[in-house]
């Protein structure tokens, strides 16, 4: 059914690890917990152990390892800094404040970077052109571009805390937090959607792939 | 809480699995179908797909969630097999650990149906979020073991050997981060998604404005896509035991009626404060 599992005996036994596993877990609804925590202590421990093997396999070992090897590290500048980078943070514990912060800072400073940096040209600028009203649009469109603006306005609006404003703000802003409660509402909608069909596919799981009846 | 009532709350757990499991087991009659009626977005994804040019290569990035992948995974395997039937060459890559073990899983799964393994090329998990994206949209990197026509394509190449990009969303690296990393950065290389139900509010304005050439983002945009896709000898690859459309129908009827019983009975609690109120008023 999920397909993740073929014919072979390893296949069977970790089909059968699979189901009991979610038995357990499905248990936990019941109100059996210490199994269920049991799980919960299996999966971080299984979660740790692949991220490990990811990082050393897929990461330290070919990107780093192998070509700092193959031609001694010569003209792999940006391997070196970036390994003194790690090694800075390591033992920041022991270096002066201002040596141990570098790292850090360069870290969040390219994250935020990149992030906002995408934020602006790839979300911001591309969708205020698409919300602009231009010759050719249909009405319907131009309506729902002045609905969104509109919403958004008053959401943002919502956010004003504490600050002095008169009768029309402040319904503006009472509008704007219904309008913000009422779009997370829809949005615990889909979690629930997705949620249950997580669910049934467990139930499959145990149903199709383990017991072996099914539709 | 009384006694019985304890029992109730205890049971309902299991009753509800139990129901879904009968659910689960009917047969499909059409009475009750999860694909959409509106066939937009399963028609633009075809029509996406259409424009693609002959034997497509397809950067697909693979970052599904493990919370929310059952949602999308018959969509994905259909998908991929769609590609693979129009002759396409794809291209993995993982930016997260998350969707590196989804994808590895799913490799393994393409290899047991004896998909053609010299149109897959495996690309890896790359480290780095952002700025693993825009490395990807200057030159994807390829493992140094990686061999076949297609390997030495996108490593001569880079991004120029790609015609698409599929991404398979879920988890904090998905379509938006695509969208903004790397489509500024590759012009108009088509950006084609599927996602799970969560992501749609964020999703659905890129598709308006044109920069998502496709989206599937709903299991009922999924199932309608499904159905029309057409596999030919790829037909295996498609998954067996979807959940069936009377089993979400009743799951979603269940929630639906618990929220109603919570809000049934906060509103019985305030009328019944608000008569007694007037009662006790002088």
């Amino acid at each position: 059914m999920n397909g993740f599992f073929g014919t072979e005996t390893a296949d069977l036994v970790a089909t059968w690890v699979a189901a009991v596993v979610t038995i357990v877990v499905l248990g936990g609804l019941l109100g059996e917990r210490r199994l269920f925590g049991w799980t919960q202590h299996l999966l971080a421990g299984l979660a740790t152990g692949f991220v490990a093997l990811l990082a050393i396999h897929e990461v330290i070992l070919p990107r780093l390892v192998s070509p700092l090897l193959a031609d001694g590290g010569i003209g792999r500048a940006e391997l070196w800094i970036g390994l003194a980078l790690v090694a800075a943070t390591a033992g920041a514990p022991w270096l002066p404040r201002l040596a141990a912060a570098v790292p850090v800072s360069i870290a969040i400073g390219a994250l935020a970077a990149f992030a906002l940096g995408g934020a602006v040209i790839g979300t911001l600028i591309p969708q205020l052109l698409a919300s602009v009203a231009v010759d050719g649009g249909s009405p319907v469109d131009t309506v729902s571009g002045v609905a969104a603006a509109g919403i958004t306005g008053l959401v943002l609006l919502g956010f004003l805390h504490g600050v002095p404003r008169g009768r029309p703000l402040q319904a503006a802003a009472s509008a704007g937090r219904w309008l913000l409660v009422a779009g997370i509402g829809g949005w615990l909608g889909y979690l629930l959607l997705s949620r249950l069909l997580l669910l049934l596919d467990r139930i499959g799981f145990l149903l199709g792939d383990w017991i072996g009846i099914g539709r | 809480m009384t006694d019985r009532r304890a029992l109730v709350a205890r049971l309902a757990p299991a009753v509800l699995v139990l129901l879904l499991a009968a659910a689960w087991l009917l047969p499909e009659t059409g009475a009750v179908r999860l694909a959409s009626a509106d066939p937009s977005a399963a028609d633009g994804w075809a029509d996406a797909l259409d424009a693609l040019p002959d034997a497509p290569t397809l950067l697909v990035g693979f970052d599904p969630d493990i919370g929310t992948y059952p949602e999308v995974r018959a969509t994905v395997r259909v998908a991929l097999a769609d590609l693979l039937n129009r002759d396409g060459r794809l291209a993995f890559v993982s930016l997260t650990p998350e969707g590196r073990a989804l994808l590895v899983s799913e490799l393994a799964r393409l290899g047991r149906g004896e998909a053609n393994a010299a149109r897959l090329l495996d690309l890896g998990y790359l480290p780095g979020a952002e700025a693993a994206l825009v490395s990807i949209a200057r030159r994807p990197s390829v493992p140094s073991e990686a061999d076949g026509e297609l390997a030495r394509r996108v490593a001569s190449e880079g991004i120029d050997a790609v015609d698409a990009i599929l991404v398979v969303g879920g988890n904090d690296l998905g379509p938006r981060s695509w969208v903004e990393q790397v489509r500024p950065r590759v012009g108009e290389m088509p950006i084609l998604a599927i996602a799970p139900t969560v992501l749609l509010p964020e999703l659905l304005p890129y598709v308006g404005s044109g920069q998502l050439a496709a989206l599937l983002g709903t299991p009922r945009d999924g199932a309608a896509y499904r159905e029309a896709a057409e596999l030919g000898p790829l037909e295996r690859l498609r998954e067996a035991g979807e959940p069936g459309a009377a089993a979400v129908l009743i799951g979603l009827l269940v929630a639906v009626l618990v929220v109603g019983q919570a809000w049934g009975r906060r509103l019985l609690t305030q009328l019944r404060e608000t008569s007694r109120d007037g009662r006790d008023a002088p």
